[in-house]
C-alpha cells in the first residue's frame, strides 16, 4: 500500500461533511485518530479508514478565559477531550452546551466546527 | 562513560527586564564561567535553550547569537527547543558530550524574553507547543492543557482547588527567601481561591508568570572538575517523550514522560525516590507539581494533593520541592528554566543557599516538563 489511507486533506473534507474518520491497522486491528504513517502499536503500515459513528462522551474539559489573540473574541469557550464509543478520543471545541452544564461522563456527539477557511473537530449535544 | 560533574552556576534575575534575551543569558553565563574558575578560553561548545525567539524577539539562529553577545563567537553552538524543557535537554547533550570524552568543559545555558509582548501574544506563542493542525485550531492553551489534567485528577483522585492553592501558597513562600525570585511576596490559599479563573479549575495564581530572565551552568569533566572547590556530580540525565495530542493519553490524570524520565533517572544512578533529598520541578501550573510529585514516586498516584496541603513538600518537610520558589514564584522564562532549576540544585547540594537550605541535602533531583507533557527531563545529582 503506497498511498496513505486518509489524508489531512481528506479527513477535514470528510469532517466537513459531519463524518468523523479513524484509521484501523490491518495487522493488529489498533483504531487511531488522527491517522499516522506507522500504528502506534505494531509500526505497521496496512491502515484502512473507518468511518465513526461520532458518539461519546466527555473525559476531562476545561473553560478558556485567557484566549490565544486569534480565539479572544469568542473567549469563554470549553474544550474537552472526548473519549468515543469506538475507544479512540480527540480533543475538540464544545459547540451549544451551556458551561455550566458540562461534566465529566456527559454524552456528545461530533460535529464539525467550520470558520472561514478551515474546519475543525467540535462536539455538541448528543 | 566518563563521570560528569556542574563546577559552576549562574542565574539572572527572573521578571521585566529591558535587555535581549543574548544578554541575560550572557550575563548568567559569564557568573556562571566565575564561579566555576575557569576562563572563558576554556569552554568547548555551548548548547543553548530558546524557545519563542523567533516571536518576541525577531531572532532565530540564537544559539551563535548568544554565544556572539557572551563573546565566545567561535565556539561550536547548538540550540534545543523542547519548548519549556529546553535548557536542561541542552544539558543532558552536555552531559552527554562530555561522558564520551569529546570535551571537557561545555556552557549550558538558556533565556527567554516574552515580557515585551502583550499576554495575548504570549499565550499564543506558547500555544505553538501545541499540535498545529489538530488543537491549536481549537484555542487550546498552556493553562488549558493543565486545567484538562487537573479536572481528570480531581475527579480520579478527589483532589481539591485548595489542595492546588496549597502548592501556590508554598512556593511563594520559598520565593519570599530567594533574592533572584520573580514574586517575593507570600500568598494566601483564599487569595489563589478568589483569583480569576484562566481555563477553569485553573485560577490566575494557580499559574505561574510570564518572565525574561537567564541562566547557565558550566558542565566538566571528572579531571576538570577534581580541581573545582566543591564540584556537584550528575548521577544521570534521562529524557522521555511522549504524543503530541492530549486525545492519546490513556489517563489525563498522568504525565507518562515523567515516569517513563524518572525512571530512567534513577535505573542510572542506581537510586530510588526514598534517597533524594531536595527537588527543583516544573510547576507551571499547581496541579503539574502534584502530578510531577507521584510522577517521579514522591508519593502514590492521586496522593499528591493531600501531600501539598499537609506540607510534606515544603521546606522542612519530608520532601522539600522547590526550595526556590519554582517556576511558579521565582518565574518562568521559558527557556532558561531546565538550567536554573540545576543552578539551584547544585547551590543546595554545595550547602550555599541561605535561608532556603535544605539542611543536609545530599542528593537533587531536577524535573523540566515541555509544554503539552509532550518532552520530560529528569537528572539527579549527588556531591562528594
Amino acid at each position: 500500500m503506497t498511498e496513505p489511507a486518509i489524508t489531512l486533506r481528506t479527513f477535514f473534507e470528510r469532517a466537513h461533511e459531519g463524518q468523523l474518520t479513524a484509521v484501523r491497522c490491518g495487522a493488529c486491528g489498533e483504531l487511531a485518530i488522527p491517522p499516522k504513517e506507522l500504528c502506534p502499536a505494531c509500526h505497521a503500515h496496512e491502515w484502512q479508514p473507518v468511518q465513526l459513528n461520532g458518539e461519546g462522551t466527555i473525559a476531562s474539559f476545561t473553560v478558556i478565559r485567557v484566549a490565544p489573540r486569534a480565539h479572544a473574541a469568542s473567549a469563554p469557550y470549553a474544550l474537552a477531550v472526548v473519549k468515543l464509543k469506538e475507544g479512540v478520543s480527540i480533543l475538540g471545541r464544545v459547540i451549544d452546551i451551556p458551561l455550566d452544564k458540562l461534566a465529566i461522563g456527559l454524552r456528545v456527539r461530533f460535529r464539525p466546527l467550520v470558520s472561514a477557511d478551515q474546519t475543525s473537530v467540535g462536539f455538541g449535544p448528543a | 562513560m566518563r563521570r560528569v560533574a556542574v563546577i559552576g552556576v549562574g542565574v539572572t534575575k527572573f521578571g521585566l527586564h529591558d535587555r535581549t534575551s543574548a544578554e541575560l543569558f550572557a550575563e548568567a553565563a559569564r557568573e556562571a564561567l566565575a564561579d566555576a574558575a575557569v576562563p572563558a578560553s576554556a569552554v568547548q561548545a555551548l548548547y543553548y535553550g530558546n524557545v519563542v525567539g523567533g516571536e518576541t524577539e525577531h531572532q532565530l539562529h540564537t544559539g551563535p547569537q548568544a554565544a556572539s553577545v557572551l563573546g565566545i563567537p567561535s565556539v561550536p553552538t547548538t540550540r534545543f527547543e523542547t519548548a519549556c524543557a529546553s535548557s536542561h535537554a541542552a544539558f543532558r547533550h552536555a552531559v552527554m558530550e562530555i561522558a564520551a570524552g569529546v570535551s571537557d568543559v561545555v556552557l549550558v545555558g538558556g533565556a527567554e524574553r516574552v515580557l515585551n509582548v502583550s499576554t495575548a501574544e504570549s499565550t499564543e506563542y506558547f500555544a505553538y507547543a501545541s499540535d498545529a493542525v489538530w488543537e491549536q485550531p481549537l484555542g487550546l492553551t498552556f493553562p488549558g492543557v493543565f486545567a484538562l489534567i487537573a479536572r481528570a485528577h480531581m475527579e480520579k483522585h478527589g483532589t481539591t482547588e485548595a489542595q492546588m492553592a496549597a502548592v501556590a501558597v508554598k512556593n511563594h513562600r520559598h520565593g519570599v527567601l530567594n533574592p533572584k525570585a520573580q514574586f517575593q511576596k507570600p500568598i494566601t490559599v483564599d487569595q489563589v481561591l478568589k483569583s480569576p479563573y484562566v481555563a477553569d479549575p485553573l485560577k490566575l495564581l494557580d499559574c505561574c508568570p510570564f518572565s525574561d530572565g537567564g541562566a547557565a551552568v558550566v558542565v566538566a569533566s571528572e579531571e576538570v572538575a577534581r580541581r573545582h572547590r566543591r564540584p556537584v556530580w550528575v548521577l544521570a540525565s534521562a529524557a522521555a517523550s511522549d504524543s503530541m495530542l492530549l486525545g492519546d493519553k490513556r489517563d489525563l490524570a498522568r504525565v507518562p514522560a515523567t515516569e517513563r524520565a524518572a525512571a530512567a533517572a534513577y535505573r542510572q544512578a542506581g537510586l530510588g525516590p526514598d534517597d533524594v533529598d531536595v527537588v527543583e520541578l516544573h510547576d507551571c501550573f499547581t496541579i503539574a507539581e502534584i502530578v510531577a510529585t507521584e510522577g517521579l514516586g514522591l508519593f502514590e498516584p492521586g496522593a499528591g494533593g493531600r501531600a501539598a496541603e499537609k506540607g510534606l513538600t515544603s521546606l522542612g518537610g519530608k520532601i522539600p520541592v522547590n526550595p526556590s520558589g519554582g517556576l511558579k514564584a521565582k518565574g518562568h522564562p521559558i527557556g532558561a528554566t531546565g538550567a536554573a532549576q540545576i543552578a539551584e540544585i547544585v547551590t543546595q547540594l554545595r550547602g550555599e543557599a541561605g535561608p532556603r537550605q535544605v539542611d543536609g541535602a545530599r542528593t537533587g533531583l531536577t524535573h523540566t516538563l515541555g509544554g503539552n507533557t509532550a518532552t520530560v527531563l529528569v537528572s539527579l545529582f549527588g556531591r562528594d
